[in-house]
This record gives C-alpha cells, structure tokens and sequence, in this order.
C-alpha cells in the first residue's frame, strides 16, 4: 500500500512538472523578474529531482506544505476543512442511493418484464443517462425558487444538506438499481435457489438469504470507489448548490497549479480508495465464503 | 459435470404432503418405448440461432431494436434533411423555438417561454424544426450531428471497456495471488494520479480531435468494468463446476472462455451500458477543457451542457439532445437485458 | 438482526462525526434574521443591510499580498490608505489630511488625520512605512504597482540590487509621511487609492505571524467597516466601523457577502431575497432581461486579438487590419453575449477615462479599423497578394471559459466568412495555459483579456513597449516607446493626454498591431432599495461607504 501511494506521489509530482504555468496568483499580471524572485523564493527555480526530494522529505517528516494560492493556510487545514461537507452530503446520498436503487432494482428483478420492471429500469436509465447537474439545477428551481421549501444554495443549516444530497444520489440509484437488477435475475436461475425453493423455504428467505446476499458483490464492486469518489466531493454538485467540499477545490487547484494542495489532495484521494478497495476486497469474503482469499490473493 | 447445463428436474417439490403411507405398490413402471424417446421435441437449433429467437420473442428487445436503429439512420441522414450546415450562422435567426407546421400541437408552435411566436414577431419565414442556438445554427441539423458522434464515442468507449477490461479483470482474477496483487496496485495508481493533469498534458501535447478523446478514455475507463469482472470471477472460481471442468483436464483458455466469461455476461452487460453515458459526458467534459471536438462541431453531450445553462428561457435547447439521448440510454438497456436473457444459459425457458 | 444494528449505530457515529465537522454557517444566520426583524420593529427604519455575493472565497486579507478583485474590496472598505476612490472615480485625499509636494513634485509629505485601529491604536505613519516595505520585501503580487508609483529605489528593490528597507518612505514623525519618487509622475495620487497602498499596524502583524489576516479576528479595521465574521469558502460579514473617522456619513449597519460559485445559483437565491444583487451571465439574460431590478452597466475590462508578430503572414500590418475590420462586433455583443458588452474599437474603454476638459478618451480618439465586410475584403485581398499567398490557415489560441468559447466560434464563422482563404482553427485550453502559451508566444491568434490596475489610460497603453511582460506577441515600435516614456514623466496634464491619445494610434491606426473585440460589461439584478452603491472601474471594485438601503 505505502509503495503504490508512493508511486501515485512520484508520477503525480513529475506530471505535474510539465503542466506549464506558475502556481503563483495574478500570474496575468506578474512580471518576469516577479516570476523569477517568487521562484527563488519557494524553491521553485531549482531542478525538479531536488524539489521531489525536498517534497518527499517533508513528506515523510508530516509536513504537507502551504497553498500557494490561500497564502499561509496548510494544506491538512484545507483539506480537514473541505472533506466535512463533502463527505456528508456523499454519505446522506449513499445511504438514500443505496436504499431507493435496491428497492427498485429488487422490484424490477422479482417482475421481470412487467409494467413494474420497465418502469424502475427507465428511472435507473433516465438517472444515468440525464446528468447531474441538469438534475441538480431542476431542484434547485423547483424545491429552491419555486417552492421554497429548502434552501437553494449556501452551506447554512443541515438543511442545505438536503438538495445537494439528493442530486447526488441520483447516480447512486441508477448504479445500484442496475446491478441488483441484473445479478438478482442472474441468481435467480441458480441451482441453489431452486434447492432452496425445493426445500420449502419461504419465498422471503429465499430472496432474503440467498438471491439478495449473493446479487450483492458487483454491487459492492461498484459501490466501494463509488462511495471514495462521492465523498471526496464532486465538483459540479457543490458548485451549483454552493457547497464549501472538497472536489470543488481539488479541480480549482489543478487549473491554478496550486502544486502542494494536488499533491495533498490527490494523496489524500489515492489513500481512500486504496483502503476502500480493501475493505471490498474483505466484504467479498464476507459476503461469499466460497472466495479463497489464499489462491486469490492478499488485497 | 458442469453444474451450468444441469437443468434442475424438481420444481417445488410436495415434500411435505400428508401421505401418511408411502408404499411399493403406488408405483407403476411407465411403459418404455424406444421411438419416441429417441425423437426430439424440438428441431435442433445452434446457439445462435436460439439466441436470436429468444431475443426476438421479448418485445421490448425488439421495440428497442427498431427504435436504435431508426435513431442512427436519423443521425445519418437528419443533417442532410434541411438546408442548414451544423456551422452556418446566421444571427437574424438565433435563439428560435422549435417549429413544424402542421405539429404545433405537440408544443412545435414557435414560441418562447412568455407564448409569443417569435417567427411571427421577427417574420422569419423558414421552419426551424428543434428551433436554433444563440448563434443561429440550426439544432436539427446540430442534434443529430451531435448524435453521430456521442454513438461512435459510445461504441469505442463500450468496446474498450470490454476488451480492456474483460482481459485485465479476467486475467487478475484467474491467475490470483501474486499476479493479481500486481495488476490491482496497478489500478490503484491508475486511479490515484489526477486524471484532469493526464487529460491537460495531452491538449498541450495533441491535437484535439477523436484520437486525443479515445486516448484520454483509455487512460482509466476500463478500470470499473476491469474490478466488475475480477470481483465476479473471484466468486465464479471456487465453484463446483468451474472445479470439476479443470479436474477434467480443460485448458485455462477454455475454463476462462467457456465457463467463466458466460457466466459474467450480466455485470458486464450492466457496466458496459454505464460506460455509454459515461463516455458521452466524458467527452462534453473533454470539450470543456478543450480536449474534445473542435468548435463548432458538438457532441450530445455538449449541446446538453449548452442548453442546461439557459433551461428556463430556452428550454427547448435541453430538451431534444437529452430526448434522444435518454432514448438512446433507454432502448440500449432494454436491447441489453434482451441480449443478456437470450445468450444466458440459465436462463433457457 | 444483531449485526445490522451495529452497523446502523457505525453509521450514526459517523454522520455525526461528520455533521459536527461541516462547520455550517448557521448561527450567524440566525442572529442575522433577528437583528433584521428588530431593526424593522424597532424604529420606522429600513434595515440598513446589503447582502451580497461574491464569486469566490479571500485568499488573503494582508494587503501586502493581496491580489484579486475579492479581497481587495473587502480591504478598500474594512481599511483606508492615503487616498480614496469618489464616486466619480477620481482619487481624493481620505487619511491624508494634508498633502504637500517639492517644486519638482519628487517629494511629498503627507499630513494624517487622527484614525485609529480597530484595537484602539492610533494609525501612524510608522504603519505607512511598515506596510510599503513590506511589500516589497515579501515579493507581493501588486510590488510592481509601487515601480509604477516610481517611488525611488523600488525598481532596484525589484531587481534585487537594493534592500527592501531603502525604499523612499519614511514616517517623519507620528503623523507626517515623506514620500521620495524617482521623478515627478502625474499618476501618484491616482495609485495611492490601491489597496497595496494600505497602511499595516507592525506589532499587530507581526503578533499573528503567518496567521495575519486568514482570519476575520486576526486583522485590524482602520476603515468605514469591520470584518466581524468570516467562515472560509462559505459567507463573511462586516458591520460599521463607529471609530471611523467618517463613520457619521456611513449609512450602512450591515453587509453579508456569501460565496456563490454558480451564477445560475446566484440568480436563484436573489429571486428568494437571499442576496439583494447579482451579476448574470450570458446565458441567464433572456430570463431576466424584462425583470424590474435588471440593468446593463460597463466594465472597463476588454478583450482583444493578439496576433503573433513573428507569423510570417500576421506581422503584415494590412492582414492584421483585415482581420480586425472583418468581425462584427454589434453581433458579436448584442446577439451572443447579450450582457452589457459593447463593441471596441481601441484599446481604452469608453466612459471611464476623461481628458482634463472632461472628454472622454474614446470619443476622443474615435474608432480604428471600423469597417464593413466588403471593404475588409478589399483590404484582406489585396495584403494576401502582398505576402504572396492564396489563404491562410491559423489557430487561435483561446482559455476554455464559456465566453471565450462563444467568442471564438463566432470569429470563426465571421473570420471565414468575410475572408476568402481565411481558415480558422480553435485551441481551447485552461486559463493558466493559455497564459503560458502566450507569454512563450507560441500562437498565431490569441484571444486575450485585460483588466486596468488603476484609474488611468496609460495602464491599457505602456504594456505594448518592447519587453513588457504584457506586450506577449513581439511587438515593436520605437516611437510607441518613446511617447510612454514622455507621457510617464509629463507633469502638464493636457500634453500628456495628447501622448495617451498618439500611443493608441501608433498602436492601431498604424500598426493594427492587436485587434480589438469589446468592453466588458455587467448585466445585474439589483434590487431598487440599493441607493449610492459605488462601483469602480479598476483597483477594488465596489464602495460600501456611501451606500444605504431606502
């Protein structure tokens, strides 16, 4: 794990380097003798090896670094700061993702081709195929300007959590109701399913215990980095519904080249997801025993 | 014996009928006949020609078909129905509603949000069917010009996933242990580096255009449909008769061809028909930084994401791309699940 | 059953966690509302409360670093330096009482009035010399705005040859500031209203250390206002500044400012009365333009077309006039952009800059290279057979912003159109890289912007002299130089305006050397209550000093 992030931070830091530009502010109007004394100043003017190392090294003693662009604030400031919206408005959009995408999804798989069926696989279609943030600014008119029943924007009580939470789980429906759709139809013809039916069970436990749990995997496959990159922010809900998260931020660094806050970030980012993938890794086991995690590897 | 091809014989067996006795003389031997046991109850089909007949045999599928295929002749043939170029500009007629005489019915009518005909009011004699842009460009031609090139993105984002992802996942997964610890670390570095620095350093390095997008998809869209594929097949291999067809001596082309792959074919149905509006909003992103199509060329997604910004005033800008392009979303899920049903073993009636 | 609901407490822990993380701004909200509603209760008055937006967070509140247009008004109205910016954006004296200057005009000593801080310290001249010292000692972004000043021995400082402490200010005593300029410069007292000219208590500074100023708490108000809340990335709010030395004739009580990113968000929360003024795109106009509270107002930003002066067929004067006589600017601005643009024909903007007699810059100097398609033809035509070439096919070099999006594609059409042979490729790409790309000069077309640092016509002028950082496009002439250096020395202002009006021609009637496109402008809601709300052109762009809610 600590090899793979390091292998994130080195490519990410030399990519970097190519991007031109300073990440130096007003860099319209900065002269180049300007350009060239900030340069001295913060390092910058050094080759790049030296500055990876000097940034590996700080690295190692904790020292995440300064924003260029937010003068004097630390990047783990920015970025404990950002990661609370974001991950609640992800959280409340999984949750409620999750919950709507299975209902529908388990609906639609136990009246295969019916009137029902169609109807929950169109609303999964038509969540993912109409973007979110055409989805996002018909609530914020509708709920927010028409109605005014929530807030339309800005981060003020926990009900502006509400809209932006909603918009989000759109896809999550949409991803959720597909795959327990399709894998409980799989499942459904599986010959344990029948030994079940034949021996009586009652149609619940059948889908209960042994079609549901079973349909779940590709569902936690996509749900795992899903959840990562919901939480860590998404760049147009937060925009639209004014949202101080942290994805919004992480796209406005790599168009300034604000260099310590993408690395910060993307570090931050990469250890997620790395530690979701195995947490999935070890809910497969959970979820079916029949996975040998010792022919299958350590995650 | 492959567990996949036994049909099960008992259906809700009356295991618990109140027979209090069972006895010998219940059972009566059924008369033998060597004929008919011999004869088939159906002509003998090949693989394909069932699937092709299950397939047909669902409505849906088949609606879905027709639909798909009357919606690419559109994209084919609609930009050369008018007069318009999908670049000519003309700014005496822009920001037109939508008009075809004869469907001013279905909302067709020519007029704005506050129901003033614009046609009449700037005396415009000339119909424009999906009405036009600020620029004046007609959408009709626009729209379906944008359809050509969200289908074709579509397709090459679909097929990339499958091949890329389908090996990459299968491999991972089959081989396991050290192999599969390798390739996933190799995802995750994937995943980690910031796509949006890749995507910028090829705007500086390439020409924009369709090769720069399909690079920049292949750079991480593969990845889900690759742990999809992986996580299944992780499941798949512990079972019996994946166990009992390599007992038997069948080669790891074979077990992965034969017996694992089919059995995947949902979940990868599934995230290929992800992949699609993925891709198609994907590449509206790409424009927005600048990687996508040159201007004024524009894919349905970037009509969309036009169109959104000014939805209340001009509503019909948003409408029609996002129409066809749920439409297209619709009828490739419905078209998939048929596909899915009729290639799946399991699921033979 | 028993390990679902472990699972469900899991989750509650961590909402809650999460909950009590998000910082919410409400609180303050709260307060808000009541202390509106008592207002209104109270006495007969109107609430004197402004609620705004602003399109980002402050990066920084310590004037010596401070950079954008965000912070920057904060500063003009929660500090005051020397001079002010009226209501005619003139610069008039504010804590300088008094202003003397040398025969030469190279010394001036300024007189400060009694201010104090918001601490209860009084404002010194110390602070003066404290704060001007310091930004050139920390290679603030604005240093070179004290260059322009031409206060002796920047430029030295700037290039590393003197040390930041020989800088020409010195406080004389507690009260009187003395000023050394390296030559008289008719733009002093014009410059002295920018907010890197603000004054900075050095104790208090140097208390917070690298903390000044990230904080509402951790800076010191000398001005109309006082910062009193400010939550990163989500809204602040400052009240009236009693100990301010004007503070009778500051009518205000109240200004919230929240961050709104979205301009469709924006407009949305003035239709719900949560912000009482809001700046619409494009896009957004057609919904509003027969709304009550919708008006148009210019902006003293413009865009143009650079061209690449090394281009073998682009640095034919004749081509590049074509080019720019070609594009329909009328619809360009009334048809596509809809927002209050207006078609340019130079590079000064109307209605912001006037000659000593009080004409404007623009009417002055008239329009260059205004032409009709035809003749843009004829133009074209008969320069394309000077270079000897048939067509021309080139790329222009835009930033992937929606505007510059619409912009380019209607050159596009426009360009080949009007131009037989003309081909146009677009190159979209972010803002930071488009900068790069033109600074390198590696560009045929460039569609670029610029934004005033001050009052002045001569800050849209001296950036077309050879190695200007801003020229970008390899552009010379000898004599456009020489009249900026005059015009940057000349006391008598009515020859120096002369000179202004010379650079502009030397720049486009003789050379073409840049195409311009138009002047920005602003297409607002803003509600009728909002009375004196002032609005500058350059420097901070909003003064909340005179404003009042009817």
């Amino acid at each position: 794990m600590i090899i793979t992030l390091f292998v994130i931070v080195t490519a990410t830091f030399f990519l970097m380097q190519f991007l031109p530009g300073t990440p130096f502010t007003n860099p319209e109007k900065l002269t180049e003798k300007q350009l060239a004394l900030l340069n001295a100043k913060y390092g910058l003017d050094q080759p790049a090896a030296v500055q990876y190392l000097r940034y590996i090294g700080n690295l190692l003693q904790g020292d995440f670094g300064y924003s260029f662009q937010y003068q004097g604030r630390t990047v783990v400031s920015m970025i404990s700061d950002r990661i609370g919206p974001s991950a609640l408005i992800g959280l409340q959009a999984l949750v409620f993702g999750t919950i709507v995408g299975l209902a529908l999804g388990i609906i639609s798989a136990l009246r295969h081709n019916t009137i029902l069926d169609y109807g929950s696989v169109t609303i999964a279609v038509l969540g993912m195929s109409i973007p979110s943030f055409v989805f996002a600014a018909l609530l914020q008119y509708i709920v927010g300007v028409k109605f005014q029943l929530l807030p339309v924007a800005l981060w003020e009580s926990y009900a502006s959590t509400i809209l932006p939470s909603l918009a989000l789980s759109v896809t999550v429906i949409a991803t959720v109701a597909r795959f327990i759709r399709s894998e409980m139809l799989e499942v459904l013809g599986q010959d344990y399913v029948t030994t079940a039916r034949a021996k009586g069970l009652r149609e619940s436990v059948v889908i209960g215990k042994h079609v549901f749990r079973n349909a779940l995997i590709p569902v936690v496959t996509m749900l795992g980095p899903l959840a990562v990159s919901i939480m860590t922010g998404t760049l147009v809900i937060e925009k639209i519904f004014g949202v101080p998260g942290l994805g919004e931020q992480f796209t406005l660094s790599i168009l300034v080249l604000d260099y310590s806050v993408i690395m910060g970030i993307t570090l931050f980012y990469s250890a997620l997801f790395i530690l979701v993938v195995f947490l999935v890794d070890l809910l497969y086991g959970l979820l079916d025993p029949r996975i040998d995690y010792k022919q299958g590897g350590q995650a | 014996m492959n567990k996949v091809e036994t049909k099960p014989v008992v259906k809700q067996s009356p295991a618990e009928q109140q027979h209090p006795e069972i006895t010998a003389d219940l059972f009566v031997p059924a008369p033998y006949e060597e004929k008919e046991d011999e004869a088939f109850a159906k002509p003998a089909l090949s693989f394909w020609q069932e699937a092709m007949h299950r397939l047909f045999k669902n409505k849906g599928a088949v609606i879905s078909l027709v639909v798909l295929v009357l919606l690419i002749v559109l994209a084919l043939v609609g930009p050369m129905l008018n007069e318009h170029t999908y670049r000519s500009q003309n700014l005496a007629h822009s920001n037109l509603p939508a008009k075809i005489s004869g469907l001013e019915w279905l909302g067709f009518d020519g007029k704005n949000a506050k129901g003033v005909d614009v046609y009449e009011q700037r005396g415009i004699e000339t119909n424009y069917w999906f009405g036009t842009d600020e620029f004046g460009r007609d959408l009709w031609t626009r729209v379906w010009k944008g359809t050509q090139i969200s289908l074709f993105i579509a397709v090459v984002a679909a097929a990339l996933d499958l091949v890329i992802g389908v090996v990459y996942g299968g491999i991972s997964s089959f081989y396991g242990g050290r192999v599969d610890n390798v390739m996933q670390r190799i995802i995750e570095i994937l995943m980690g580096i910031p796509n949006l620095i890749v995507i910028i350093l090829f705007i500086l390095i390439l020409e924009p255009g369709i090769t720069s997008i399909i690079l920049a998809m292949v750079l991480t869209g593969w990845v889900g449909m690759a742990r999809v594929v992986r996580g299944q097949i992780l499941q798949l291999k512990g079972q019996e008769f994946v166990l009992a067809s390599q007992t038997l001596g069948a080669s790891n082309a074979r077990l992965i061809g034969k017996h694992l792959l089919p059995n995947v074919m949902g979940p990868i149905i599934v995230t290929i028909m992800f992949t699609i509006p993925t891709a198609i909003f994907f590449e509206a992103f790409l424009s927005f930084i600048g990687l996508g199509l040159q201007a004024p060329m524009a894919s349905l997604g970037v009509l969309i994401e036009d169109g959104y910004k000014s939805m209340r005033s001009f509503a019909y800008k948003l409408l029609f791309p996002a129409v066809v392009i749920s439409t297209i979303m619709i009828c490739f899920n419905l078209l998939a699940d048929g596909l899915r049903d009729a290639l799946d073993p399991k699921m033979r009636k | 059953m028993k390990k679902k609901t472990w699972l469900g407490f899991v989750i509650l822990v961590i909402f809650s966690l999460i909950v009590s993380g998000c910082n919410f701004s409400s609180s303050d909200g709260n307060k808000d509302d009541k202390k509106k509603d008592g207002g209104t209760e109270g006495d007969d008055k109107v609430a004197q409360v402004l609620n705004i937006y602003a399109s980002s967070d402050i990066p920084t509140l310590d004037s010596t670093k401070a950079h954008d247009a965000v912070a920057f008004d904060v500063l003009n109205n929660v500090n005051e330096g020397l001079f002010r910016q009226d209501e005619n954006n003139q610069s008039v004296p504010a804590l300088a009482e008094n202003h003397e200057k040398n025969e030469d005009e190279t010394v001036h000593t300024f007189t400060l009035r009694d201010a104090k801080w918001s601490n209860g310290e009084p404002v010194t001249a110390a602070d003066f010399e404290y704060a001007w010292k310091r930004v050139m000692e920390e290679a603030g972004p604005y240093n070179y705005m004290l260059v322009t000043a031409g206060i002796k021995n920047a430029e030295a400082i700037l290039n590393e040859e003197m040390d930041a402490g020989e800088l020409g200010i010195k406080a004389i005593d507690e009260k009187t500031i003395e000023v050394t300029l390296e030559a008289a410069n008719p733009l002093f007292e014009t410059l002295l209203a920018f907010p890197t000219f603000l004054p900075q208590n050095q104790k208090f500074v140097e208390e917070q250390g690298d903390q000044y100023a990230l904080e509402a708490e951790n800076i010191l108000a000398n001005g109309p206002f006082k910062l009193v809340n400010w939550t990163q990335e989500q809204s602040w709010k400052m009240v009236k500044n009693e100990d301010y030395w004007d503070a009778e004739n500051v009518k205000l009580e109240e200004v919230n400012v929240f961050v709104v990113k979205e301009p469709s968000a924006g407009a949305n929360l003035y239709e719900t009365g949560k912000i009482d003024r809001v700046k619409l795109t494009s896009a957004l106009i057609d919904q509003y333009a027969d709304n009550e509270d919708f008006s148009i107002d210019k902006e003293s930003g413009i865009v143009f077309l650079r061209f690449n002066h090394n281009h073998e067929v682009l640095k034919n004067a004749e081509i590049r006039r074509a080019i720019g006589m070609a594009i329909d600017r009328n619809g360009l601005t009334d048809v596509i952009l809809k927002d209050g643009s207006s078609p340019l024909y130079g590079v000064v903007p109307e209605a912001f800059y006037f000659s000593p007699d009080q004409k404007d810059y623009r009417e002055l100097n008239g329009d260059f290279n205004k032409g009709t398609p035809e003749e843009a033809k004829v133009v074209w035509e008969k320069a394309l057979a000077e270079v000897g070439q048939t067509e021309l096919t080139v790329s222009l070099n835009i930033a992937d912003t929606d505007e510059m999006k619409k912009v380019a594609e209607f050159l596009q059409a426009q360009l080949e159109d009007n131009l037989p042979g003309f081909k146009l490729d677009i190159k979209a790409v972010p803002f930071a890289q488009r900068l790069e790309i033109e600074k390198a000069i590696e560009y045929d077309l460039s569609l670029s912007t610029w934004g005033p640092d001050y009052s002045d016509p001569m800050t849209y002028l001296d950036m077309w002299i050879k190695g200007s950082s801003a020229n970008r496009m390899d552009y010379h002439n000898p004599k456009l130089d020489e009249l900026v250096q005059e015009a940057r020395i000349e006391t008598d202002l009515s020859k120096r305006y002369e000179m202004l009006l010379g650079i502009e021609k030397i720049l486009l009637e003789e050379d073409a050397a840049v195409a311009p496109l138009y002047q920005r402008g602003s297409a607002i809601l803003q509600r009728a209550k909002i009375k004196d709300l002032i609005k500058h052109p350059a420097g901070a762009e909003f003064d909340y000093k005179s404003a009042y809610i009817e």
